[in-house]
């Protein structure tokens, strides 16, 4: 591989996968975990949210998984990271003494505290993910994952939660929270460990928010990004010999009776509505390409949604058979 | 969608609709069209925007604010149908620029002010960290009110992980400043260099020493010196908390729940509607946006393949129209495969929004779907059209 070439999405320890709110983050969370399963990894998908979605989108009858994660298929584990249960374990690593961790943890004055206290929420789960990202296993020998896809948190602060580590770092000067949180912060700024991959649709808000993201995650935080993946693209319409059946449609009488087909004019209105999604889909991605410099990786938009492994499986299938995905 | 009384009453009545709904449903759209309403019903509107798309800020004059409300010209008001009596204005929050203005108001003195404002901790807090947009937003929501230029103020919420966290957000700074820790921190005898952590409770001992081991030193003496001056202004932002909050759940607002399209949307939807139950929230109904419709009377037709003896009419009209030099076969088979594709669609989209809207119905507020435009919206004209649907004007999609 040439020096300057992209890794392989595959070939990092830590995709983090960010977006807005109903661009289909978590779908392509699950879809990328699945992707990477198949290919052979030992994958680990960590959802962040207070809601756990994504073992129930491969598996309807998957328990929730927790904070102890379980094994939802071969070679794919989920979790989900709550950040009370990883500042326990965090100081149970630091102090040792597990009688001292339950009483602080279990204290009022302390719960107080850091419900009312930001930032910490953000740091400690990326410091749960560092961990897990150095965890070792002993059959077969290695990582104990290769590779950890997160399903970031989908706020309004888009991805200034990757940022809490530098103000932690810059705010508490010593000791081993400092220590610790700049190790973080390295796995992060390291292009061969981490990568963030954002998810947006083609579409004009979501596009202008996806070239504004990239710029900060590229200019101001150092994280590496490499590749747009555009979700729920809605593919050509109408045959390739017919590009205008809505204009042609359109010239029919609009209440010509078709027996159980729809009148010409409801007919024509379909029609209508899947070129018009279609050409601001193909627009928009075009612009994504272009206003963020990257290359993208597009997912159809499936006819029913997206809510069973059937679906994420042709998701993945699609994922796999782009070269973007993988060079 | 019909017009719905409940709805109309809410535009007539209330002095503030909160918008509330996870992030990607349209929140600011929906949010800025109900203002729209309620000015073309004569109201003096202000819709205040968290995180609005540029184009639509542009459209109506919010591009460059410095978070003071602008109000739309007269002659575009004109255009959009707004009566002569009813105005729009619309915000946008800057909300570094609201947390200093509050330190500015409750600051005893110009050195607390200068500490406050000065120091590291505040500027993370009040910057970049989880929260503090909530806060802000509700307070610019209770200084608009109270300024009394506007009789209706309609807020779109930011995109919050948790579903109420700017309702939360005062309650949580207040518990915050009130918690034991805090007030040990905040302890003259912390400030007096080497603590004795000794004078504390014993449990209170242990966390502080626990937190030190941490974090350090350094850490805990800014935090120190932060809660200090900040608790030096509480009682006004105490007091102001309880004010914003009492305002929001009284009787003067009320709660719009949006919701996008598909399974997710609503599960997440319903999930919010819990939260604001047990918050005792008056909740005046639900609007789904971008909702795939059958553009005609009706439910769309069962998913069955076309029978031949139709598409044969089809081909036929077709290969009889003007200019018509395409295989007019391929034509008709196409025009089918599109309306079923769409029609999966429009019954995806009814499938997954029906628990919801039940439970919604059952409970007599308004249920209302706004339809997924060809274009996105994006400009005042665009607006209107999305105001038209929740008025219920407009049949025609």
């Amino acid at each position: 591989m040439a020096a300057d070439a992209p890794r392989s999405l595959l070939e990092h320890r830590l995709v983090i996968v960010t977006g807005k709110g109903g661009t289909g983050k978590t779908t392509v969370s699950a879809t990328l975990a699945l992707a990477a399963s198949r290919a052979g990894l030992r994958v680990l998908v960590a959802e962040m949210g207070p809601d756990e979605q994504i073992p129930r989108l491969l598996d309807p009858r998957a328990p929730e998984v927790g904070y102890a994660g379980c094994a939802i298929l071969p070679g794919l584990q989920a979790m989900r990271i709550d950040p009370f249960e990883a500042l326990a374990e965090y100081l149970g690593l630091q102090l040792g003494v597990r009688a001292v961790v339950d009483a602080v943890v279990r204290n009022n004055a302390f719960r107080q505290l850091m419900t009312a206290a930001p930032g910490w929420r953000e740091l400690i789960t990326l410091g749960k993910i560092w961990h897990l990202a150095q965890l070792d296993s002993e059959d077969p020998p290695g990582r104990q994952f290769d590779l950890i896809v997160v399903d970031a948190p989908a706020t309004g602060h888009g991805v200034a939660f990757l940022d809490v580590p530098r103000v932690v770092v810059s705010a508490v000067r010593a000791g081993p929270l400092h220590a610790h949180t700049e190790r973080v912060e390295r796995m992060l700024e390291d292009p061969d460990q981490t990568l963030v991959l954002p998810v947006a649709l083609a579409e004009e808000l979501p596009a202008r928010e996806i070239a504004e993201l990239t710029d900060r995650v590229r200019n101001e935080m150092g994280i590496s990004i490499d590749r747009v993946i555009v979700n729920a693209v809605v593919g050509p319409p109408f045959p390739a010999a017919i590009p205008d059946l809505d204009a042609a449609l359109a010239r029919l009488d609009g209440d010509l009776p078709l027996g159980m087909l729809p009148s010409p004019r409801v007919l024509t209105r379909c029609a209508r509505y899947l070129r018009s999604r279609h050409e601001l889909n193909r627009r928009f991605a075009a612009d994504i390409q272009h206003t963020t410099g990257l290359p993208i990786v597009e997912l159809p938009r499936l006819p029913d949604g997206v809510e069973s492994l059937e679906q994420i499986s042709a998701l993945a299938g699609a994922l796999l058979a782009d070269p973007v995905f993988l060079e | 969608m019909k017009p719905d009384a409940r709805l109309d009453a809410m535009l007539a009545d209330r002095e503030v609709i909160v918008c509330v709904g996870c992030g990607g449903s349209g929140k600011t759209t929906v949010a800025a069209a109900l203002a729209l309403e309620a000015a073309r019903r004569g109201r003096q509107a202000l819709v205040l925007t968290i995180d609005p798309a540029r184009r639509l800020a542009d459209a109506m004059g919010v591009e460059s604010l410095g978070n003071r409300p602008q109000t739309i010209p007269r002659a575009t008001l004109d255009a959009l149908g707004v009566t002569p009596s009813g105005s729009l204005s619309a915000m946008m929050l800057d909300m570094k620029r609201t947390f200093d203005d509050l330190v500015e108001r409750f600051a005893e003195s110009e050195e607390i002010r200068d500490r406050v404002l000065g120091n590291s901790i505040y500027q993370h807090v009040s910057n970049a960290l989880a929260g503090s947009v909530e806060y802000s937003a509700m307070e610019k929501v209770f200084e608009m009110h109270e300024s009394g230029a506007f009789d209706l103020i309609v807020v779109d919420t930011p995109p919050a992980q948790h579903a109420l966290d700017f309702l939360e957000a005062p309650q949580r700074l207040l518990e915050f400043l009130d918690s034991r820790l805090v007030k040990m921190l905040i302890h003259p005898a912390f400030k007096a260099g080497r603590f004795g952590f000794r004078l504390f409770h014993r449990a209170t001992q242990r966390v502080l020493q626990v937190l030190e081991r941490i974090t350090g030193i350094g850490f805990l003496e800014d935090l120190s010196e932060f809660l200090i001056a900040f608790d030096a202004m509480s009682v006004g932002f105490r007091d102001r908390a309880l004010r914003v909050r009492s305002l929001l759940l009284g009787p003067r607002s009320t709660f719009v729940l949006v919701s996008g399209p598909g399974r997710i949307s609503a599960r997440n939807a319903s999930d919010f509607l819990d939260r604001l139950e047990t918050y005792g929230v008056s909740l005046a109904g639900v609007l789904v946006n971008r909702v795939r419709l059958w553009p005609s009377q009706g439910a769309p037709p069962a998913d069955e393949p076309p029978r031949s003896v139709d598409l044969e009419r089809l081909r036929d009209a077709l290969r009889a129209s003007e200019g018509a030099d395409y295989p007019a076969e391929l034509a008709a088979d196409a025009a089918a495969k599109a309306a079923t594709r769409y029609a999966g669609w429009v019954r995806a989209d009814a499938r997954s929004a029906q628990p919801l809207r039940e439970r919604i119905e059952a409970q007599g507020r308004f249920w209302g779907c706004i339809p997924e435009f060809e274009r996105d919206v994006h400009d005042l004209s665009g607006l209107g059209c999305v105001a038209d649907r929740i008025a219920g004007r407009d049949e025609e999609p």
